[in-house]
């Protein structure tokens, strides 16, 4: 009694209408994935831990997007560009002060660099009255104008302290994430560097929960409704959509990162469509307005992606376009609310009552 | 056959510690496959996206040296298995596939990726593992590197045959226009100091961006500058639209190249007479008229009768793996620290080029490099042959990988005062 | 710096990005769905066109037969795929992502990594040392041809008119019996065979492989913002302004920098004149077509 009551007292903040998986039944689940995500290196070695670190951290640039576009109702095409730009702000932070102290520094303020960079875009933009699909469109050519840039500063000249920038060829030798000093060091590596990038994205999943179930969530969703009644409600809402955004672009930033240490790798190839184009991939087929759903379908694409690619087909290309397209289709809400739908569906047609408010996505 | 130095990085081990090390060292094993009976070769080449055009036929000339050997008994009287998959011209798929080739598939020697941006993105990883890598790609040059074996010709070397011969008919006033990014800047660097050596000058100079297909101001640019030959070190599909403006715009000053028709196969795709006047330096075409390449030519398109061409790269790969089979046999396993003892001992292959030799100590070639011309009718006639080691790591820098042990790339300005630019 | 060069380099620069973007802005501006698959559209032309011009067409038929497939290719995507997707345009930006993808690929495992390509008919216009191609050049009028017509399609027409009555209000616009429908098929098909017309005329100078989509998308979209929503003279005004910007900086510094400029451009004019240029350009088609 006394336990089940502290559970339900601890799981209140991340419970609201706003959110896919309320109540307890969801919360046990969520705990048994966990363990399971966390014991996966021990059970498959640091090599698939490795592997698996790539889909959990483009996992936190889904939820990056999500939180701007599900909830908040802009489409950024451009949250690549605030991952390539903390990506290449922690290679050059860490490579020109390349000691412990100062690689495990260099995380916070690349992406401290990322968030700034989506204030300032975000102000250009929420306060210079751009709107809806020209956003969009804005976020995309920042990306591309990023690409293009560092695509051609491959010459001696365009180097940051002792780093060159490299050009079409990016920054290789990016060193990986260090916590502690000297001897104590530990150098994110292999299962380590998992564990790091699952907490990391556990910590954004249920941050995020907690956000859009609380005061600050119901403004962002009004905002997306109705931008017109939300303002006459007494919301500033260019300053709604500023705060989201730049919450949106150091999450965004803090994948990068990761991303640059998982590889030692970062190249002008972050910024071009095709990398912008699959964060809303995932997201539309996840399921935009669902966390949880950017999480599932992110891995679930990259992995599938992963193994087409592996086999050496020439279909995977097309494979992978034919269920995207089905999935948008005949899945317009997204797979994973169908599959919430559905579970919810089989679970009243045999009687069980539901113990806590069920959210409604859409 | 798990002959590789050792199955996990140093580095995670100790960061994950003793219990989870022993289970990748166990997912290790078990990844291997049917343990002592397989030869495991890794080919992992574009299929399909930007670089398809270039590595298909990488891939095809793998799959022809690998039927041939098995046809032979195999390597070590085993039969060759593959992991090819397609990384799809991604770079950061790259990585993750030879993460699995090393680990989960446990390749004993590896040849991977086109470009120069591919090669540094996997090199870290083919490092920390120890990992027998061979690449073979025409490239800039510099790379010495324990693990990694560069069959293709450096800039050195293509550049090297062709721009004494472009001097010597056409006038000593050269315009570089070159593909901006590493590769075309230190090749442009490299015809720096070639013009030097051969009392020649670079008159202007233009870097043109990968994503450029208008041409128009840099043809005009050529025209103002009327030099007395071009150097065209242009790369990938975009910039093939150059040959087809040039010769529109009626630019016809004689060109030379280090980059188009051995790789793109330009002269075979364009229309006459878009690629009329080129001289590329390279060390094979498909057109040599040698009966050696004729024989291997007719038994790739016997095995691919849709292929397209037969490029540089691809006949890198051929004669490599060949090569590769023969360091097994004579060091009696696939270990690859003793394969690459072996290999850095020297060796002298028969290559559809001609008779060639690997320089053990810089992990090169020494190429039998041609000077090739196409005529107005796109057809190739050889206009000149001769052996050129590489020299930039053996002559210049000292690289010798049988003492020392290295990961590095060495550039041209840091050798020689003509290739810096920033001096100017 | 050669002042004949200057003109010419506009001239090619102004109508790369006219061609370049009227496709999409057709479909962006006139339905407000974003056409990720664009670039693919645009090289299923020059697949068609030079297919054909290899089949033994003269390369003009050839052209016609580029834009033609386009067209159809348009009208069947639109029934069956993209007319779901119109209350949802977000989706239809995967959706239309994932056709590209398909198309790409697709067109690689057809007909392999590379086709025979038709070289640049025409010849040059020679002054002093320089020349140019003169089918460069000429691409000039032809997009403004493009434009004109547009116009006079869409102010001139009863179709044009219910269109515009379609994107402005298509309730209404359905009560006063229009097939609102038809209205969205019939500018997608338009849309899609402008892509496949400048497919069919840059088949002749660009590379012809099937990854060359890309190589338009990057001024299309920026032509499509600097533009804003008003389809003809956005594009018009953007051509000429980022074809100017461009003409410029690569004369003065180079191939990068009038890249480099031209995006920037377009940042600026985003944010200084998001309402400014739309509401400008609004204006001045309305009273062009109020006279």
């Amino acid at each position: 009694m006394g336990l089940a009551d502290a559970l339900d007292r601890l799981r209140r903040p991340f419970e609201g209408p706003n959110t896919l998986g309320n109540g307890r039944a969801f919360w046990v689940g969520f705990l048994v994935v966990l363990v399971g995500l966390v014991g996966y290196p021990i059970g498959f070695g640091s090599y698939a831990a490795s592997s698996a670190a790539l889909y959990l951290l483009y996992a936190i640039l889904a939820l990056s997007l999500t939180v701007i576009w599900g909830y908040t109702g802009i489409l950024s095409f451009g949250q690549v560009a605030f991952f390539g730009v903390a990506g290449y702000s922690f290679a050059l932070l860490s490579m020109n002060l390349e000691s412990a102290l100062t690689t495990m520094l260099a995380l916070p303020v690349a992406v401290g660099i990322a968030a700034l960079a989506a204030l300032v875009l975000g102000y250009f933009m929420f306060y210079g009255e751009v709107r809806d699909v020209y956003v969009t469109i804005l976020t995309l050519v920042v990306a591309l104008v990023l690409n293009t840039f560092m695509a051609q500063t491959a010459g001696s000249e365009w180097t940051v302290g002792s780093v060159a920038l490299g050009g079409f060829n990016g920054i290789p030798a990016i060193p990986s994430l260090t916590f502690g000093v000297g001897e104590t060091a530990i150098t994110l590596d292999g299962a380590a560097f998992y564990w790091f990038t699952l907490a990391a994205l556990v910590a954004s999943y249920l941050g995020l929960r907690a956000l859009v179930n609380g005061r600050f969530g119901y403004a962002m969703v009004a905002t997306r409704e109705d931008e017109d009644r939300t303002e006459m409600l007494g919301y500033d809402v260019r300053r709604v959509k500023l705060l989201v955004f730049v919450l949106g672009g150091a999450l965004a930033g803090l994948s990068g990162v990761l991303y640059a240490t998982w590889g030692n790798y970062i190249s002008p190839s972050v910024f071009g469509i095709t990398f912008a184009s699959i964060p809303v991939v995932w997201v539309a087929v996840g399921g935009r307005r669902s966390l949880l759903g950017a999480v599932v379908a992110t891995v679930v694409i990259e992995w599938f992606r992963q193994q087409l690619s592996a086999t050496g087909s020439q279909y995977a290309l097309i494979v992978v376009g034919v269920v995207l397209l089905a999935s948008i289709l005949f899945v317009p809400e997204g797979v994973v609310p169908r599959l919430d739908a559905a579970i919810r569906g089989a679970r009243d047609r045999f009687g069980a009552s539901n113990d806590a408010p069920e959210g409604t996505p859409e | 056959m798990s002959g590789k130095r050792s199955g996990l990085s140093r580095r995670s081990f100790l960061a994950t510690g003793g219990a989870i090390g022993g289970a990748a060292l166990a997912g290790c094993l078990t990844g291997g496959g049917s343990g002592e009976e397989t030869v495991k070769l890794g080919i992992i080449e574009d299929r399909s996206g930007n670089f398809a055009l270039n590595g298909t036929p990488k891939y095809n000339a793998s799959m022809l040296a690998i039927e041939e050997l098995n046809e032979e008994g195999g390597i070590l009287g085993n039969e060759i298995e593959t992991f090819a998959p397609d990384p799809q011209s991604d770079n950061q798929r790259y990585q993750q596939l030879t993460r699995q080739a090393i680990n989960e598939e446990n390749v004993d020697a590896l040849w991977a990726g086109y470009s120069s941006a591919t090669r540094e993105t996997i090199r870290p990883i083919i490092d920390q593992n120890e990992q027998l890598y061979f690449y073979t790609t025409q490239y800039e040059g510099g790379v010495c590197d324990s693990y990694t074996f560069c069959m293709g010709a450096t800039a050195r070397q293509q550049l090297g045959s062709v721009l004494p011969y472009m001097v010597e008919n056409f006038g000593t006033d050269i315009y570089t226009i070159a593909a901006d990014y590493n590769f075309g800047q230190l090749s442009a660097d490299w015809v720096r100091v070639l013009a030097d050596e051969n009392d020649a000058n670079v008159i202007g100079e233009e870097f043109i961006p990968l994503s450029v297909t208008d041409f128009g101001s840099t043809i005009n640019n050529i025209q103002d500058a009327d030099p007395d030959f071009v150097m065209a070190l242009l790369v990938g599909a975009n910039h093939t639209s150059f040959w087809n403006q040039r010769t529109s715009a009626g630019l016809d000053v004689p060109m030379g190249t280090s980059t188009v028709m051995a790789q793109g196969y330009q002269h075979k795709r364009l229309d006459p007479p878009a690629m009329a006047n080129v001289y590329g330096g390279f060390n094979y075409m498909e057109e040599i008229p040698t009966d050696r390449n004729q024989e291997f030519v007719s038994r790739y398109y016997e095995k691919f009768p849709d292929a397209a061409y037969i490029n540089e790269e691809a006949v890198n790969n051929y004669f490599s793996i060949k090569m590769y089979a023969r360091a097994a046999e004579a060091v009696g396993s696939t270990n690859q620290a003793d394969i690459i003892e072996e290999l850095e001992k020297g060796m002298d292959v028969s290559a559809p080029e001609g008779d060639i030799s690997l320089q053990g100590p810089v992990h090169h070639m020494t190429h039998n490099m041609r000077v090739f011309r196409c005529d107005e009718d796109h057809t190739i006639t050889v206009e000149d042959e001769q052996q050129i080691s590489e020299q930039f790591l053996s002559e210049t820098v000292g690289c010798n990988l049988r003492e020392n042990e290295e990961t590095t790339q060495y550039v041209p300005a840091d050798y020689y005062e003509e290739a810096d630019a920033t001096q100017e | 710096m050669n002042a004949l060069n200057l003109l010419f380099q506009f001239a090619d620069n102004f109508a790369f990005v006219v061609l370049a973007a009227v496709g999409l802005a057709v479909i962006f501006g006139m339905m407000g769905v974003i056409n990720l698959g664009h670039g693919e559209f645009i090289m299923i032309g020059a697949y068609g066109t030079t297919l054909s011009a290899n089949a033994g067409a003269p390369l003009p038929v050839a052209m016609a037969i580029g834009v033609l497939v386009t067209a159809v290719m348009g009208l069947i995507l639109e029934r069956t795929i993209i007319h779901r997707l119109y209350d949802r345009l977000f989706d239809s930006m995967v959706a239309t992502w994932a056709l590209g993808l398909i198309l790409t690929q697709g067109m690689r495992i057809l007909f392999g990594n590379s086709i025979p390509q038709v070289s640049t008919p025409l010849g040059n216009i020679a002054y002093g040392e320089f020349s140019y191609s003169t089918y460069r050049v000429l691409l000039l009028p032809v997009a403004l041809l493009v434009l004109g017509g547009l116009y006079v399609l869409f102010t001139r027409t009863e179709f044009g008119i219910r269109a515009r009555a379609t994107i402005q209000d298509p309730d209404t616009a359905r009560a006063l019996g229009v097939d609102t429908d038809r209205m969205y098929t019939a500018t997608f098909v338009i849309g899609s065979a402008l892509a496949g017309l400048t497919g069919a005329l840059y088949a002749p100078t660009l590379t012809v492989v099937p990854g060359m989509g890309s190589s338009f998308l990057v001024e299309a979209f920026v032509a499509v913002v600097v533009g804003g929503p008003s389809v003809l003279l956005g594009t018009t005004l953007s051509g000429g302004l980022l074809g100017t910007i461009d003409a410029v900086f690569t004369n003065l510094f180079g191939t990068f920098y009038g890249q480099i400029a031209m995006l920037l451009t377009a940042i600026v004019v985003i944010r200084v004149l998001s309402d400014g240029l739309t509401g400008l350009v609004e204006t001045v088609r309305n009273r062009v077509e109020g006279e």
